[in-house]
């Protein structure tokens, strides 16, 4: 059952998108039609493969393809980590299939767009679920390509080919990584199996495991926009909003978390790995938090509030909070979501993503608006949405393992966290309205947006309810990370008064209330600070600045090497009769 | 006196060209409008199959034909024999000439000269043929040769066009330098051991001790002389203007088949001095290295499609000759396989690359610069700003052209990946800290080659079509199905590498016999 | 010296004459000039080494053959050279610079 439960899941959505691309852009309804059953499909699967009776453990292979002495098998393993970022995929992926029946209603190509948000949701489910680091490394490439794919979806627009261009070279670069680790693991282990790297992790040469550590790390920093390559993220806010829902928020810019996570046990013992790991994840929290502050555009905030949660996921990972940082994943998934869906709703009616053009919103688009503060207040962290018991959990267990490298800069982001987000709020809907666009009636918002909405609004408000049975899931399909599973905590403790009045829990609601007051504040002037805003902006420049260096002079060394090639023959030549005279000089010297 | 099927096979096809080119003429001058050369030559290619065919399961039932001195002629010795690269490169060039010949028809239409230029396919295919399957040195050069000396005409086959006459001369000169070398080589080994035969020579070379530097010098005028065919840098200055100014399908060929036939005969006359102390792999990865590189950057700022292309090609056989230096260097047949499938891949992925460009270039040739009929040499190359919303005009055309790009890219699930993947694995299997030094640098010229892959991908899917593009002309229907083909099997190979593994083992472990004699 | 190295001294001194000419000269017949030279030097290498090695039968058909597939090679691009003469109006190799780049 579960194999084809398995292909299922990745299939359908591929099967679909080769129909939806065969059905063509004349009949926009069927396409629409087509890719929300292939999406929902494939999210009965995953979601079928829940049940107990299906659950497997890492390492225990539960379908498996042949593929010949160099590839070894292609295998997919069905443990929590792995299904349950593929029910995210899924799932979150149909609510945005069906949401995109309103909002790319009327838009060209749709054809294309289908086609590539099927194939991205079968990759990452494939991505998740494969058992062999070749293939983990296949469907990650494939993912790769899609969102470079509908990051470029306008391609008639410079900006958003030049965002498409930079996410593909960026998290290549990350690929490239990824790439030589899974090459250098393969030369030292008798297969590609994801179980064997885990078994023998301890018994590899400590400099192999080393280079695999760290470039399973530099592609996970590319993948899930940590810092120093997080530039690609806030550029490919170009796509249209369903796509920065389900790609780079909920599921893509997981995989990096997920990577980690899933070596975690592998590559703890590498000497600074975890240290590189937490300074990655913490940097990234705060910095991006502090840019999400002076931003103006509602899909950027939003961009750098990704990366910023993103870093706490990582940090968390650093540390050994496993449990924590999946689940603190899981609520993020749905409040990003959330909120990213339902500003596209927004996006979508006023035609623009500058909140200074917006306000006034409150009355005009209530079936809006309500998603929209539940996703917020559980990105803030208020009792009792799920963003509120992940967050805790994650802090509690960082002030317990690293009070001062951890716990104190992840409190301050919340306290930043809070400030943009009552920021964003104030501006959106609740500050003068400031755009004749913004003063029509009440606009129809149909029912295929409204519906996602209010069904991620409802799992926002309840999902931690299920922290309990995800915590007696992980221990029983996770064999490699049990240790690492909430090692000193039982499970019925984790949504419980404890968490409520845990010291954690009183600073970081003290600090979210003050961060909520003083972003209340700043919403009410459009202009921001005017000491800060251009430091800031300096540095988030900078990382830009220096990525278009490396650019440049990749493109100045192109241009120097034109040169050589002069177009004439007797230059030719000379090309040849020297690299006659240096062979032989090399060859011969060895020799004589 | 029986011949062996594959020996058939090459009398065929070089015997029937001048016939085709005969009753083509004849065609031509009783004004009948029938193309009788193009069909007589696809009824060759047909009958090629069957031989091949006869040739394929002989191959895979008794393993390597020896036809040792078969025939004396006044020439001295000839020996010939089909082993696995041998079976590799053939089926690699025929399926592409198939291809190539369906695609022709429409493509180069009635211009001037076409019979010639089917004749010369054909003689093409005859001498790649009795290229790979040549087992003595100077049977070797002399195939070679007569690849070259079809290849030029080829080239230059808008006679009246200044830019194909000067890629023409430049591809003849420097090649024509090249098997000078390479004649050369031939000389030192003949003086050295006092035979050509391949096995001959490598078993000399084994039990002899002096006249070592004699080797050497011998093994890299072949380097450099094959060198030049096959574009080592710093060699490959003629390939971007040759295969850019050829007609598509001729570029197709000479990227997908002739650069690879090159390689196979470095190959086979490097594996004759294997014995010589030289670590010839190491210069093959050296190369390599340098090939990506170059390949790649000058690519970067190509405006124009085919030139672009055909930078490309020069990266490419930068990874080939990475996973065969590696095969060479530690003597393991994981790097050969991995080689050679990137071979076969590039093959198919190229040739694809340049047909579609062709495909373009013919629906909009009309609209490009050009108009006038009065000078109709003046073949105006494809721009990537004309390919804005091809995709709007030619929605199949830019499907297929986009599978190319992607799997030359090296993105899955396409063979593309799939071969560049194993040629990197079989270069960590080395364990050797340089070599993952040069993968890391090929790795990240290959995420470079997305910055002049991605680009002409956006072009195609522009909404908005350009001018050209709008009123660009039908593309017929036997331009299409041999791009349809190719494509399919670009994908099957991505999803199912193992079905090459048919064709690159036996390569690999004959490549390797010679290594570990 | 043994005449070994005194005609393989020739050979080189041959080689490097048509190579400086391929390098040096912009003419296009001079350029196919040189070609000979070179190829004439390698013909006369082989010869030698054939003779040398006691296998003259061999390396005299060998230096035959070369001899006609130079003759066809020297033929194509002579006829490439007028087409170009044709075309352009001139016959310098440095001013066919219209691809580069």
């Amino acid at each position: 059952m579960e194999p084809s439960l398995i292909l299922i899941a990745i299939g359908a959505p591929w099967i679909g998108a080769v129909v939806v691309w065969l059905i063509g852009d004349r009949q926009p309804r069927l396409q629409h039609l087509t890719a929300a059953i292939a999406s929902l499909v494939a999210a009965a699967a995953a979601l079928w493969l829940l049940q107990p009776t299906f659950w497997g453990e890492t390492g225990k292979v539960v379908l498996r393809l042949p593929f010949g002495a160099f590839v070894g098998d292609m295998t997919f393993v069905a443990d929590s980590l792995g299904v349950f970022l593929a029910v995210i995929a899924t799932t979150i992926g149909s609510l945005t299939v069906i949401f995109s029946q309103g909002y790319m209603a009327g838009v060209a190509q749709l054809g294309r767009y289908y086609t590539l948000v099927l194939l991205f949701i079968g990759a990452m489910c494939g991505l998740v679920l494969s058992g062999n680091l070749l293939f983990l490394f296949l469907f990650w490439e494939m993912t790769a390509f899609c969102s470079y794919a509908l990051i470029a979806f306008y391609n008639d627009d410079p900006k958003a080919v030049a965002a498409g261009i930079k996410a593909l070279i960026v998290t290549q670069l990350g690929g490239v990584g990824l790439l030589i680790g899974i090459i250098v693991a393969a030369a030292y282990l008798p297969d590609l199996q994801i179980s064997t790297l885990l078994a023998a992790a301890g018994s590899l040469p400590s400099d192999i495991l080393t280079i695999i550590a760290f470039g399973f790390l530099i592609a996970a920093m590319a993948k899930s926009a940590q810092f120093p390559l997080h530039i690609w993220l806030p550029d490919a806010m170009e796509a249209p909003t369903p796509i920065s829902a389900l790609i780079h928020a909920a599921t893509m810019v997981n995989a990096g978390v997920y990577l980690l996570a899933r070596f975690y046990p592998a590559f703890a013992a590498v000497p600074g790995w975890t240290a590189v790991v937490i300074a990655m994840g913490v940097t990234s929290a705060l910095l991006a938090a502090l840019f999400a502050v002076f931003s103006n555009d509602i899909k950027r905030v939003l961009a750098y509030s990704t990366v910023s949660q993103l870093g706490y996921m990582v940090a968390g990972v650093g540390i050994g909070a496993i449990f924590e940082s999946q689940f603190y994943l899981f609520s993020h998934a749905l409040f990003k979501a959330l909120l990213f869906l339902s500003s596209g709703a927004i996006i979508h009616e006023l035609g623009t993503r500058d909140m200074r053009e917006m306000g006034g919103l409150w009355k005009r688009m209530p079936q809006v608006v309500l998603p929209f503060l539940i996703g917020a207040a559980a990105l803030v962290g208020l009792p009792f949405f799920n963003g509120f018991w992940s967050k805790e959990l994650l802090l509690e267990t960082a002030l317990e393992s690293n009070p001062l490298g951890v716990y104190l800069p992840l409190a301050l982001g919340a306290a930043i966290t809070t400030f943009y987000t009552a920021r964003m709020c104030r501006m959106v809907f609740f500050a003068p309205i400031q755009h004749e666009r913004t003063a029509d009636d009440h606009p129809h918002v149909p029912l295929s947006m409204s519906l996602p909405l209010a069904l991620l609004a409802l799992g926002v408000a309840l999902a931690w309810l299920l922290a309990a049975p995800f915590v007696s899931w992980m221990w029983a399909t996770l064999p490699f990370h049990a240790e690492y599973i909430l090692p000193h905590r039982a499970p019925e403790s984790l949504i419980s008064t404890h968490t409520l009045f845990a010291w954690s829990t009183l600073i970081i609601m003290s600090l979210t209330l003050v961060g909520l007051y003083l972003g209340w504040r700043a919403g009410a002037t459009t202009a921001a600070s005017a000491r800060l805003a251009p430091r800031i902006g300096r540095i988030e420049a900078f990382f830009n600045e220096s990525a278009e260096a490396v650019s440049g002079a990749t493109r100045q060394s192109a241009a120097l090497l034109q040169k050589t090639q002069t177009g004439q023959l007797n230059w030719n030549i000379v090309g040849i009769a020297l690299g006659l005279i240096a062979l032989l000089i090399i060859i011969l010297q060895g020799v004589l | 006196m029986t011949l062996p099927p594959f020996v058939w096979l090459i009398l065929w096809l070089i015997l029937s060209a001048p016939f085709v080119y005969i009753i083509g003429r004849i065609d031509i001058l009783t004004d009948s409008r029938r193309n009788l050369a193009r069909w007589l030559s696809l009824l060759c290619i047909a009958a090629g199959w069957l031989g091949l065919g006869r040739t394929l399961t002989a191959f895979y039932e008794a393993g390597n034909i020896d036809l040792i001195n078969s025939a004396t002629w006044t020439l001295g010795a000839i020996t010939m024999r089909f082993d696995g690269l041998s079976v590799l490169m053939a089926c690699l060039v025929m399926t592409l000439m198939t291809a190539i010949l369906f695609y022709s028809g429409p493509y180069v239409g009635r211009e001037e000269g076409v019979e010639k230029h089917y004749a010369l396919l054909l003689l093409l295919t005859g001498a790649i043929i009795g290229l790979v399957s040549a087992g003595d040195l100077f049977n070797l050069w002399m195939w070679f040769e007569a690849m070259a000396i079809t290849g030029y005409p080829l080239v230059v086959f808008y006679t009246h066009d200044r830019t194909s006459l000067e890629a023409g001369i430049k591809y003849l000169v420097q090649s024509s330098a090249g098997s000078v070398f390479i004649l050369l080589g031939v000389a030192l080994v003949l003086l050295s051991t006092g035979t050509l035969d391949i096995l001959e020579v490598r078993a000399a070379i084994d039990t002899t001790v002096i006249g070592t530097p004699l080797w050497i010098t011998a093994g890299v005028l072949f380097i450099v002389g094959f060198g030049v065919k096959i574009a080592l840098v710093p060699l490959h200055t003629w390939l971007p203007d040759a295969h850019a100014q050829a007609p598509s399908s001729i570029s197709a060929i000479l990227s997908a088949v002739v650069i690879e036939a090159g390689l196979i005969a470095l190959l086979r006359s490097l594996s004759a001095l294997a014995g010589a102390a030289v670590t010839w792999g190491g210069l093959l990865i050296g190369f390599g290295l340098f090939n990506i590189a170059v390949g790649n950057l000058m690519a970067l700022r190509q405006r124009q499609v085919k030139r672009l292309l055909a930078f490309s090609s020069i990266a490419h056989v930068g990874y080939m000759i990475l996973g065969l230096g590696v095969a060479l260097y530690v003597g393991t047949e994981a790097g050969a396989q991995a080689g050679f499938f990137h071979l076969l891949s590039h093959g198919l992925m190229k040739g694809l690359a340049f047909l579609a460009a062709g495909a373009l270039l013919y629906g909009l040739q009309h609209q490009l610069g050009a108009s006038d009929d009065s000078d109709p040499g003046s073949h105006k190359g494809l721009e990537i700003d004309d390919l804005s919303g091809a995709a709007q005009r030619y929605p199949i055309i830019a499907l297929v052209f986009s599978l190319a790009l992607m799997s030359l890219a090296g993105l899955p699930p396409l063979a593309g990946f799939m071969s560049k993947w194993q040629v990197l694995m079989a270069g960590a299997q080395a364990q050797d800290p340089t070599l993952l030094i040069i993968l890391i640098a090929a790795a990240l010229f290959s995420v470079i080659s997305l910055g002049y892959y991605a680009p002409l991908i956006n072009r195609l899917y522009r909404h908005k079509p350009a001018v050209a593009v709008a009123n660009g002309r039908t593309i017929p229907l036997s331009m299409t199905i041999p791009l349809l083909i190719l494509a399919a099997a670009i994908v099957i190979l991505g999803v199912a590498p193992m079905l090459a593994g048919q064709l690159t083992a036996p390569a690999a472990a004959d490549l390797l016999s010679f290594i570990t004699r | 010296m043994s005449p070994l190295q005194l005609s393989f001294m020739g050979i080189i001194a041959l080689l490097g004459v048509g190579l400086y000419a391929l390098l040096a000269s912009r003419n296009l017949i001079k350029i196919i000039i040189a070609l000979q030279i070179m190829t004439k030097s390698a013909i006369l290498a082989l010869v030698v080494a054939g003779n040398a090695t006691g296998r003259i039968n061999l390396s005299q058909s060998i230096a035959l053959t070369v001899i006609v597939v130079d003759t066809i090679v020297a033929v194509l691009a002579l006829a490439l050279v007028v087409q170009i003469k044709r075309q352009t109006g001139h016959l310098d190799a440095a001013k066919l610079t219209d691809l580069r780049h």
